[in-house]
Protein backbone atom coordinates (compact mmCIF):
# COMPACT_ATOMS: atom_id res chain seq x y z
CA UNK A 1 0.00 0.00 0.00
CA UNK A 2 2.84 2.02 1.01
CA UNK A 3 5.17 1.73 -2.20
CA UNK A 4 5.57 5.08 -2.62
CA UNK A 5 6.88 5.99 0.30
CA UNK A 6 9.49 8.60 0.21
CA UNK A 7 11.35 10.51 3.51
CA UNK A 8 11.45 13.97 2.95
CA UNK A 9 12.14 17.18 5.47
CA UNK A 10 9.72 19.10 6.33
CA UNK A 11 9.34 22.39 8.75
CA UNK A 12 6.83 20.88 10.85
CA UNK A 13 6.38 17.80 12.09
CA UNK A 14 2.28 17.51 12.21
CA UNK A 15 1.83 18.93 9.14
CA UNK A 16 4.68 16.76 7.42
CA UNK A 17 4.10 13.44 8.82
CA UNK A 18 0.24 14.16 7.36
CA UNK A 19 1.52 14.85 3.57
CA UNK A 20 4.04 11.93 3.89
CA UNK A 21 1.50 9.58 5.23
CA UNK A 22 -1.11 10.70 3.05
CA UNK A 23 1.04 10.89 -0.32
CA UNK A 24 2.28 7.64 0.13
CA UNK A 25 -1.40 5.82 1.08
CA UNK A 26 -2.19 7.56 -2.55
CA UNK A 27 -3.20 11.35 -2.42
CA UNK A 28 -0.78 13.66 -3.10
CA UNK A 29 -0.92 16.15 -0.55
CA UNK A 30 2.10 19.18 0.03
CA UNK A 31 2.83 20.27 3.84
CA UNK A 32 1.58 23.69 3.17
CA UNK A 33 -1.87 22.00 2.23
CA UNK A 34 -1.84 19.65 5.03
CA UNK A 35 -1.26 22.68 7.13
CA UNK A 36 -3.63 25.15 5.76
CA UNK A 37 -6.30 23.23 4.78
CA UNK A 38 -6.94 22.10 8.45
CA UNK A 39 -6.80 25.96 9.23
CA UNK A 40 -3.95 25.15 11.29
CA UNK A 41 -2.47 28.73 11.71
CA UNK A 42 -3.00 30.39 15.04
CA UNK A 43 -1.47 31.99 17.89
CA UNK A 44 -2.61 31.10 21.74
CA UNK A 45 -0.89 32.79 24.63
CA UNK A 46 -1.96 31.11 27.89
CA UNK A 47 -0.71 32.68 31.04
CA UNK A 48 -2.77 29.65 33.41
CA UNK A 49 -0.98 26.95 31.36
CA UNK A 50 2.30 26.86 32.35
CA UNK A 51 5.08 24.38 30.70
CA UNK A 52 8.15 23.96 32.38
CA UNK A 53 6.72 26.74 34.88
CA UNK A 54 6.76 29.14 31.39
CA UNK A 55 3.54 30.24 30.10
CA UNK A 56 1.98 28.41 27.43
CA UNK A 57 2.83 29.89 23.95
CA UNK A 58 2.10 28.26 20.81
CA UNK A 59 2.06 29.76 16.61
CA UNK A 60 -0.40 27.57 15.42
CA UNK A 61 -3.58 25.42 16.81
CA UNK A 62 -3.29 22.36 19.49
CA UNK A 63 -1.52 19.67 18.28
CA UNK A 64 -3.48 16.86 17.19
CA UNK A 65 -5.28 19.09 15.12
CA UNK A 66 -4.28 18.36 11.49
CA UNK A 67 -4.60 14.87 11.96
CA UNK A 68 -8.37 15.19 13.47
CA UNK A 69 -9.26 17.90 10.82
CA UNK A 70 -7.68 16.44 7.86
CA UNK A 71 -10.07 13.44 8.13
CA UNK A 72 -13.22 16.19 8.15
CA UNK A 73 -12.00 18.06 5.78
CA UNK A 74 -11.69 15.71 3.14
CA UNK A 75 -13.69 12.93 3.92
CA UNK A 76 -10.86 10.78 4.91
CA UNK A 77 -11.70 7.65 6.97
CA UNK A 78 -8.32 7.59 9.59
CA UNK A 79 -7.53 4.57 12.34
CA UNK A 80 -6.70 6.66 15.30
CA UNK A 81 -5.50 4.27 18.56
CA UNK A 82 -4.69 4.86 21.59
CA UNK A 83 -3.50 2.07 24.08
CA UNK A 84 -3.06 1.38 27.66
CA UNK A 85 -0.81 -1.64 27.30
CA UNK A 86 2.68 -0.33 26.31
CA UNK A 87 3.36 -4.23 24.92
CA UNK A 88 0.41 -4.17 22.98
CA UNK A 89 1.19 -1.11 21.82
CA UNK A 90 4.54 -2.42 20.78
CA UNK A 91 3.00 -5.68 19.24
CA UNK A 92 0.68 -3.81 17.06
CA UNK A 93 3.20 -1.58 15.52
CA UNK A 94 5.18 -4.60 14.67
CA UNK A 95 2.45 -5.77 12.79
CA UNK A 96 1.90 -3.10 11.19
CA UNK A 97 5.38 -2.49 9.64
CA UNK A 98 5.52 -6.55 8.90
CA UNK A 99 2.84 -5.61 6.77
CA UNK A 100 4.48 -3.15 5.33
CA UNK A 101 1.58 -0.39 6.48
CA UNK A 102 2.93 3.25 6.95
CA UNK A 103 1.82 4.71 10.44
CA UNK A 104 2.43 7.98 12.06
CA UNK A 105 2.93 7.78 15.78
CA UNK A 106 2.96 10.59 18.55
CA UNK A 107 5.69 10.51 20.72
CA UNK A 108 7.81 12.35 23.36
CA UNK A 109 11.00 14.55 21.99
CA UNK A 110 13.03 13.74 25.20
CA UNK A 111 12.88 9.91 25.32
CA UNK A 112 13.90 9.49 21.31
CA UNK A 113 17.71 8.41 21.41
CA UNK A 114 18.85 10.26 18.09
CA UNK A 115 17.76 13.23 18.77
CA UNK A 116 20.95 15.81 19.63
CA UNK A 117 20.86 16.30 23.37
CA UNK A 118 20.55 20.02 23.56
CA UNK A 119 17.18 19.33 21.65
CA UNK A 120 15.82 16.54 24.27
CA UNK A 121 12.39 17.96 26.26
CA UNK A 122 9.85 16.97 27.40
CA UNK A 123 7.68 18.08 24.47
CA UNK A 124 4.99 15.10 23.99
CA UNK A 125 3.55 16.32 20.51
CA UNK A 126 6.19 15.06 18.34
CA UNK A 127 4.98 13.25 15.22
CA UNK A 128 7.02 10.76 13.12
CA UNK A 129 6.44 7.65 10.47
CA UNK A 130 7.70 4.13 11.15
CA UNK A 131 8.45 2.26 8.13
CA UNK A 132 10.78 -0.36 9.25
CA UNK A 133 12.32 -2.92 11.53
CA UNK A 134 15.11 -4.63 11.84
CA UNK A 135 15.40 -6.91 14.93
CA UNK A 136 14.67 -4.73 18.14
CA UNK A 137 14.98 -1.34 15.94
CA UNK A 138 12.74 0.44 13.85
CA UNK A 139 13.20 2.80 11.31
CA UNK A 140 11.91 6.15 11.52
CA UNK A 141 10.79 8.78 9.05
CA UNK A 142 10.98 12.00 11.16
CA UNK A 143 10.51 14.94 9.42
CA UNK A 144 13.15 17.06 11.16
CA UNK A 145 15.88 15.22 10.07
CA UNK A 146 17.49 15.01 6.55
CA UNK A 147 17.77 11.26 6.59
CA UNK A 148 15.92 7.89 8.17
CA UNK A 149 16.79 7.65 11.77
CA UNK A 150 16.62 4.40 13.48
CA UNK A 151 15.56 3.50 16.82
CA UNK A 152 15.04 0.65 19.71
CA UNK A 153 11.82 -0.57 20.31
CA UNK A 154 12.05 -0.40 24.39
CA UNK A 155 13.11 3.74 23.82
CA UNK A 156 10.20 4.09 21.03
CA UNK A 157 7.82 2.76 23.79
CA UNK A 158 9.08 4.58 26.38
CA UNK A 159 8.59 7.72 24.23
CA UNK A 160 5.03 6.75 23.16
CA UNK A 161 3.82 6.84 26.51
CA UNK A 162 5.11 9.58 27.79
CA UNK A 163 3.18 11.25 30.31
CA UNK A 164 2.29 15.42 31.16
CA UNK A 165 0.82 17.50 29.19
CA UNK A 166 -0.39 16.50 25.64
CA UNK A 167 0.58 12.62 26.64
CA UNK A 168 0.58 10.18 23.64
CA UNK A 169 -0.95 7.36 25.07
CA UNK A 170 0.35 5.37 22.23
CA UNK A 171 -0.87 7.74 19.82
CA UNK A 172 -1.62 5.45 16.41
CA UNK A 173 -3.07 6.70 13.34
CA UNK A 174 -3.43 5.75 9.77
CA UNK A 175 -5.68 6.39 6.61
CA UNK A 176 -8.36 3.80 6.23
CA UNK A 177 -10.13 5.07 3.34
CA UNK A 178 -9.42 7.82 0.92
CA UNK A 179 -12.13 8.96 -1.27
CA UNK A 180 -11.30 9.24 -4.90
CA UNK A 181 -12.84 12.34 -6.42
CA UNK A 182 -11.78 14.82 -3.47
CA UNK A 183 -12.69 18.20 -4.39
CA UNK A 184 -10.07 20.49 -2.49
CA UNK A 185 -11.25 23.68 -4.03
CA UNK A 186 -14.44 23.84 -1.76
CA UNK A 187 -12.29 22.95 1.25
CA UNK A 188 -9.92 25.03 0.43
CA UNK A 189 -12.08 28.09 1.06
CA UNK A 190 -14.12 27.43 3.84
CA UNK A 191 -10.74 26.80 5.55
CA UNK A 192 -8.95 30.16 4.87
CA UNK A 193 -12.62 31.87 5.77
CA UNK A 194 -12.62 29.73 8.97
CA UNK A 195 -8.89 30.04 9.90
CA UNK A 196 -9.13 34.02 8.96
CA UNK A 197 -12.08 33.94 11.67
CA UNK A 198 -10.11 32.08 14.28
CA UNK A 199 -7.42 34.38 14.33
CA UNK A 200 -9.54 37.19 14.76
CA UNK A 201 -11.42 35.67 16.91
CA UNK A 202 -12.69 38.04 20.49
CA UNK A 203 -11.13 35.84 22.67
CA UNK A 204 -8.55 37.78 24.25
CA UNK A 205 -5.48 34.85 24.48
CA UNK A 206 -5.93 33.60 21.28
CA UNK A 207 -5.09 34.84 17.33
CA UNK A 208 -4.32 38.51 16.82
CA UNK A 209 -5.50 39.61 20.18
CA UNK A 210 -3.29 36.96 21.92
CA UNK A 211 -0.72 38.30 20.25
CA UNK A 212 -1.28 41.62 21.45
CA UNK A 213 -1.44 40.76 24.82
CA UNK A 214 1.57 38.91 25.02
CA UNK A 215 3.16 41.88 23.69
CA UNK A 216 1.33 43.94 26.44
CA UNK A 217 3.20 41.36 28.95
CA UNK A 218 6.23 41.84 27.90
CA UNK A 219 5.87 45.98 27.68
CA UNK A 220 5.43 45.60 31.39
CA UNK A 221 8.37 43.59 32.17
CA UNK A 222 11.12 45.24 34.35
CA UNK A 223 14.37 44.53 34.91
CA UNK A 224 15.01 44.82 38.92
CA UNK A 225 16.67 41.71 40.31
CA UNK A 226 14.25 39.66 37.76
CA UNK A 227 17.37 38.74 35.42
CA UNK A 228 17.38 35.16 35.38
CA UNK A 229 13.37 35.32 34.66
CA UNK A 230 13.25 37.47 32.09
CA UNK A 231 16.01 36.10 30.43
CA UNK A 232 14.11 32.48 30.75
CA UNK A 233 10.66 34.17 29.50
CA UNK A 234 12.58 35.43 26.51
CA UNK A 235 13.87 33.05 25.36
CA UNK A 236 11.06 30.54 26.06
CA UNK A 237 8.71 32.93 23.78
CA UNK A 238 12.05 32.29 21.45
CA UNK A 239 11.98 28.63 21.81
CA UNK A 240 8.22 28.29 21.25
CA UNK A 241 8.80 30.09 17.86
CA UNK A 242 11.87 28.53 16.52
CA UNK A 243 12.25 25.45 17.64
CA UNK A 244 9.27 24.21 18.30
CA UNK A 245 7.66 26.14 15.59
CA UNK A 246 9.65 26.22 12.64
CA UNK A 247 12.76 28.98 11.38
CA UNK A 248 11.98 31.86 12.85
CA UNK A 249 7.97 32.63 12.33
CA UNK A 250 8.02 29.94 10.56
CA UNK A 251 4.28 28.92 10.63
CA UNK A 252 3.81 32.32 8.81
CA UNK A 253 5.92 31.63 6.08
CA UNK A 254 4.25 27.97 6.15
CA UNK A 255 0.59 29.12 5.75
CA UNK A 256 2.20 32.14 3.14
CA UNK A 257 3.40 29.12 0.72
CA UNK A 258 -0.16 27.84 1.20
CA UNK A 259 -2.08 30.96 0.03
CA UNK A 260 0.01 30.64 -2.85
CA UNK A 261 -0.46 27.44 -3.85
CA UNK A 262 -4.25 28.14 -3.24
CA UNK A 263 -4.53 30.06 -6.08
CA UNK A 264 -4.61 26.93 -8.47
CA UNK A 265 -7.87 26.46 -7.11
CA UNK A 266 -10.37 28.99 -8.60
CA UNK A 267 -10.10 31.88 -5.71
CA UNK A 268 -9.57 35.32 -5.98
CA UNK A 269 -6.53 35.15 -6.54
CA UNK A 270 -5.37 39.25 -5.77
CA UNK A 271 -6.52 38.68 -2.68
CA UNK A 272 -4.52 35.30 -1.70
CA UNK A 273 -1.95 36.96 -3.39
CA UNK A 274 -1.88 40.58 -0.92
CA UNK A 275 -2.96 37.78 2.03
CA UNK A 276 0.54 36.03 1.57
CA UNK A 277 2.60 38.68 1.31
CA UNK A 278 0.78 40.10 4.37
CA UNK A 279 2.20 36.89 6.11
CA UNK A 280 5.56 36.78 4.68
CA UNK A 281 5.72 40.61 6.16
CA UNK A 282 4.27 39.14 9.44
CA UNK A 283 6.98 36.16 9.47
CA UNK A 284 9.79 39.06 9.66
CA UNK A 285 8.61 40.89 11.74
CA UNK A 286 8.13 37.80 14.61
CA UNK A 287 11.76 36.91 13.29
CA UNK A 288 13.04 40.56 14.25
CA UNK A 289 11.13 40.51 17.61
CA UNK A 290 13.04 36.46 18.42
CA UNK A 291 16.31 38.62 17.47
CA UNK A 292 15.28 40.84 19.64
CA UNK A 293 14.50 38.71 22.60
CA UNK A 294 17.79 37.05 22.30
CA UNK A 295 19.64 40.26 21.89
CA UNK A 296 17.84 41.91 25.37
CA UNK A 297 18.41 38.29 26.95
CA UNK A 298 22.11 38.18 26.03
CA UNK A 299 22.47 41.75 27.64
CA UNK A 300 20.09 43.01 29.75
CA UNK A 301 20.89 46.06 30.56
CA UNK A 302 19.86 47.06 26.74
CA UNK A 303 16.45 45.48 27.33
CA UNK A 304 13.77 47.79 25.91
CA UNK A 305 10.43 46.31 26.78
CA UNK A 306 8.88 48.49 24.33
CA UNK A 307 10.67 48.30 21.44
CA UNK A 308 10.45 44.24 21.79
CA UNK A 309 6.58 44.82 22.55
CA UNK A 310 6.07 46.76 19.50
CA UNK A 311 7.43 44.64 17.09
CA UNK A 312 5.09 42.02 17.88
CA UNK A 313 2.03 43.87 17.55
CA UNK A 314 3.29 45.11 14.39
CA UNK A 315 3.36 41.69 13.16
CA UNK A 316 -0.31 41.58 15.16
CA UNK A 317 -1.24 43.93 12.79
CA UNK A 318 -0.10 42.43 9.40
CA UNK A 319 -2.05 39.26 10.27
CA UNK A 320 -5.21 40.97 11.02
CA UNK A 321 -5.37 42.98 7.82
CA UNK A 322 -4.85 39.14 6.31
CA UNK A 323 -7.35 37.83 8.05
CA UNK A 324 -10.03 40.63 7.04
CA UNK A 325 -9.18 40.59 3.54
CA UNK A 326 -9.41 36.51 3.47
CA UNK A 327 -12.98 36.58 5.44
CA UNK A 328 -13.86 38.34 2.38
CA UNK A 329 -13.29 35.30 0.05
CA UNK B 1 6.37 39.39 -3.99
CA UNK B 2 7.73 40.16 -0.98
CA UNK B 3 11.52 38.93 0.08
CA UNK B 4 12.85 37.36 2.90
CA UNK B 5 15.93 35.83 3.95
CA UNK B 6 16.71 32.17 5.02
CA UNK B 7 19.33 31.94 8.07
CA UNK B 8 22.66 30.51 7.08
CA UNK B 9 24.03 30.81 10.60
CA UNK B 10 25.35 28.36 12.96
CA UNK B 11 23.34 26.32 16.02
CA UNK B 12 25.14 23.91 17.74
CA UNK B 13 22.29 22.35 19.16
CA UNK B 14 21.51 20.58 16.15
CA UNK B 15 24.57 18.20 16.14
CA UNK B 16 25.20 18.68 12.62
CA UNK B 17 21.33 18.47 11.74
CA UNK B 18 19.84 21.01 9.75
CA UNK B 19 16.12 21.91 9.68
CA UNK B 20 13.82 23.19 6.97
CA UNK B 21 12.05 26.18 6.27
CA UNK B 22 9.88 27.38 3.51
CA UNK B 23 11.92 30.05 1.75
CA UNK B 24 11.23 31.56 -2.03
CA UNK B 25 12.93 30.97 -4.88
CA UNK B 26 14.65 32.64 -8.18
CA UNK B 27 11.67 32.07 -9.89
CA UNK B 28 9.20 33.01 -7.04
CA UNK B 29 7.84 30.09 -5.65
CA UNK B 30 8.11 28.11 -2.30
CA UNK B 31 10.19 25.36 -1.71
CA UNK B 32 11.94 23.71 1.45
CA UNK B 33 15.17 25.20 2.02
CA UNK B 34 17.53 23.91 4.97
CA UNK B 35 18.66 26.53 7.51
CA UNK B 36 20.82 27.73 10.92
CA UNK B 37 19.65 29.74 12.66
CA UNK B 38 21.68 31.40 15.57
CA UNK B 39 19.23 32.65 17.40
CA UNK B 40 17.54 29.73 17.85
CA UNK B 41 20.18 28.20 19.03
CA UNK B 42 20.60 30.99 22.01
CA UNK B 43 17.20 30.18 23.03
CA UNK B 44 17.70 26.22 22.98
CA UNK B 45 20.99 26.66 24.79
CA UNK B 46 19.57 28.87 27.65
CA UNK B 47 16.84 26.59 28.11
CA UNK B 48 19.75 23.74 28.51
CA UNK B 49 21.82 25.87 31.05
CA UNK B 50 18.97 26.71 33.25
CA UNK B 51 18.39 23.30 34.06
CA UNK B 52 21.63 22.82 34.84
CA UNK B 53 21.80 25.63 37.04
CA UNK B 54 19.02 24.75 38.87
CA UNK B 55 20.27 20.91 39.41
CA UNK B 56 23.79 22.70 40.51
CA UNK B 57 21.27 25.00 42.87
CA UNK B 58 19.71 21.73 43.83
CA UNK B 59 23.17 20.39 44.82
CA UNK B 60 23.84 22.80 47.18
CA UNK B 61 20.43 22.18 49.06
CA UNK B 62 20.78 19.26 49.44
CA UNK B 63 24.01 19.87 50.88
CA UNK B 64 22.69 22.05 53.63
CA UNK B 65 20.14 19.15 53.99
CA UNK B 66 17.40 21.16 52.51
CA UNK B 67 16.45 19.28 49.18
CA UNK B 68 16.37 15.54 48.17
CA UNK B 69 18.09 13.62 45.78
CA UNK B 70 14.72 13.21 43.98
CA UNK B 71 15.23 17.49 43.18
CA UNK B 72 18.64 17.00 41.47
CA UNK B 73 17.53 14.03 39.59
CA UNK B 74 14.41 15.87 38.37
CA UNK B 75 16.35 18.61 36.92
CA UNK B 76 18.95 16.56 35.43
CA UNK B 77 16.18 14.82 33.87
CA UNK B 78 14.58 18.25 32.30
CA UNK B 79 11.80 18.06 34.35
CA UNK B 80 9.70 20.16 36.44
CA UNK B 81 7.35 19.06 39.27
CA UNK B 82 4.12 18.94 37.15
CA UNK B 83 6.17 16.47 34.37
CA UNK B 84 7.27 14.45 37.50
CA UNK B 85 4.00 14.23 39.22
CA UNK B 86 2.20 12.83 36.16
CA UNK B 87 5.19 10.56 35.22
CA UNK B 88 5.50 8.76 38.82
CA UNK B 89 1.61 9.14 38.79
CA UNK B 90 1.29 11.44 42.00
CA UNK B 91 -0.13 14.24 43.15
CA UNK B 92 2.39 17.19 42.86
CA UNK B 93 1.63 18.25 46.61
CA UNK B 94 3.28 15.08 47.46
CA UNK B 95 5.98 15.00 45.32
CA UNK B 96 6.48 18.20 46.06
CA UNK B 97 7.05 17.22 49.97
CA UNK B 98 9.70 14.05 48.41
CA UNK B 99 11.95 16.68 46.82
CA UNK B 100 12.79 18.01 50.41
CA UNK B 101 15.56 15.80 52.30
CA UNK B 102 13.14 15.62 55.86
CA UNK B 103 10.84 14.01 53.69
CA UNK B 104 12.77 12.04 51.58
CA UNK B 105 14.55 10.03 54.01
CA UNK B 106 10.96 8.62 55.49
CA UNK B 107 10.08 7.14 52.08
CA UNK B 108 10.19 3.32 51.63
CA UNK B 109 11.86 1.30 48.43
CA UNK B 110 8.71 0.87 46.49
CA UNK B 111 8.14 4.34 46.37
CA UNK B 112 12.03 5.35 45.69
CA UNK B 113 11.70 2.16 43.12
CA UNK B 114 8.87 4.63 41.34
CA UNK B 115 10.99 7.86 41.44
CA UNK B 116 14.12 5.65 40.08
CA UNK B 117 12.30 4.51 37.17
CA UNK B 118 10.62 7.55 36.04
CA UNK B 119 14.17 9.57 36.42
CA UNK B 120 15.84 6.91 34.47
CA UNK B 121 18.27 5.84 37.32
CA UNK B 122 19.14 3.06 39.61
CA UNK B 123 16.94 2.82 43.35
CA UNK B 124 20.95 3.13 45.14
CA UNK B 125 21.81 6.66 43.26
CA UNK B 126 18.91 7.58 45.14
CA UNK B 127 19.53 5.99 48.29
CA UNK B 128 22.80 6.44 48.53
CA UNK B 129 23.49 10.04 46.69
CA UNK B 130 26.92 11.16 47.24
CA UNK B 131 27.76 15.08 46.26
Amino acid sequence: MNQRFEHAQFAHCESGVVSTLLSSYGLKISEPMAFGITSSLSFVYMPIVKIGNMPLIAYRNLPKNIINNISKVLGIEMVKKQYKDPIQANKDLTQFVQNSQLVGLQTSVFYLPYFPKDMRFHFNAHNLLVVGKEQNNYTISDPVFETLMSCDENELTKARFARGIFAPKGFLYYPKYIPKDINLSKGIKKAIIKNAKALLTPFPYAGVKGMRKLATKISKLKVDNNERHIKNFLTHIVRMQEEIGTGGGGFRFLYAAFLQEAKAYDLDESILQEASELFIKSGNALREFALLCVESSKKLERFDSQTIANKLTEASFYEQEAALLLKKL
Amino acid sequence: MEKFDIPQESNATLNGQRKVMYGINESGKFERVNYASSTEEFATQTAVEEFEQLSRESLERIQQEISSPIEYFMYKNRMDLPTLSSVVGMFSFRVKRHLKMKHFKKLNDKILQKYAEALNIDINELKDFNI
